[in-house]
């Protein structure tokens, strides 16, 4: 259990649902915008199409955040983690198979 | 030895895409199967944020029969109630743009 979601990471979960509700529907309109063999009428209704969804159901709209403290910047992606809850959690032993190096 | 010509070239790439099961396209125009094979990434980004249980979904769970208490809201309440009663809590909302404190300002 982690945290209480702050807005910001209220905002991306709502993203990632929208994204992958209107995903079928935004590649098939992708197709036809794209396809160069199509009648170019075509291809621009498809392309206003595109611009008619909702700027969250856009894939680069979301953004991965720290899934414990809800920060946008500084993510270690693996983990998923912001650099300085990452540095909590390994140092804590949390991690596994993450140590600190010392040469 | 004789030049081989282009038509000659042209059949012999078709005959290798229909071998291959590969489509024939010389003239290398955009058809758009990218978009069509690529996988779905949808299914793969809801699940980035682990789940998590909070008092009010453990209590719609319970069908409101449980009278748990989140310790939390509670004190938000109460944190908020105090500031109102100094006079510091949140300004009234404007009805009407003449109320709005925005008016007043010099742009």
């Amino acid at each position: 259990m982690g945290p209480k979601p702050n807005a910001r990471i209220l905002r991306d979960i709502s993203a990632r649902e929208m994204v992958k509700q209107n995903e079928v529907a935004r590649r098939a309109y992708l197709y036809v915008a794209r396809n160069q063999a199509l009648p170019p009428q075509v291809r621009y209704q498809a392309q206003l199409q595109l611009n008619n969804f909702h700027i969250r159901t856009r894939p680069s709209c979301v953004r991965n955040r720290c899934t414990e403290s809800g920060k946008g910047r500084g993510i270690i992606n693996e983990f998923g983690l912001s650099r300085f809850q990452f540095r909590l959690k390994a140092l804590a032993g949390e991690l596994p198979g993450v140590k600190k190096a010392s040469w | 030895m004789a030049a081989i010509t282009p038509s000659r070239l042209a059949s012999l790439t078709r005959l290798r895409c229909s071998l291959f099961q590969t489509s024939y396209n010389p003239t290398s125009i955009r058809t758009g199967a990218k978009y069509l094979r690529s996988r779905l990434v949808g299914p793969s980004m809801v699940n980035y944020y682990p789940e998590t249980l909070t008092v009010a979904q453990l209590r719609e769970w319970s069908g409101y029969k449980w009278d748990l208490i989140d310790q939390q809201e509670v004190q938000r309440l109460e944190d908020i109630g105090f500031k109102k009663a100094r006079g510091k809590g949140t300004p009234k909302k404007a009805k009407t743009p003449g109320d709005s404190r925005r008016a007043g300002k010099r742009r």
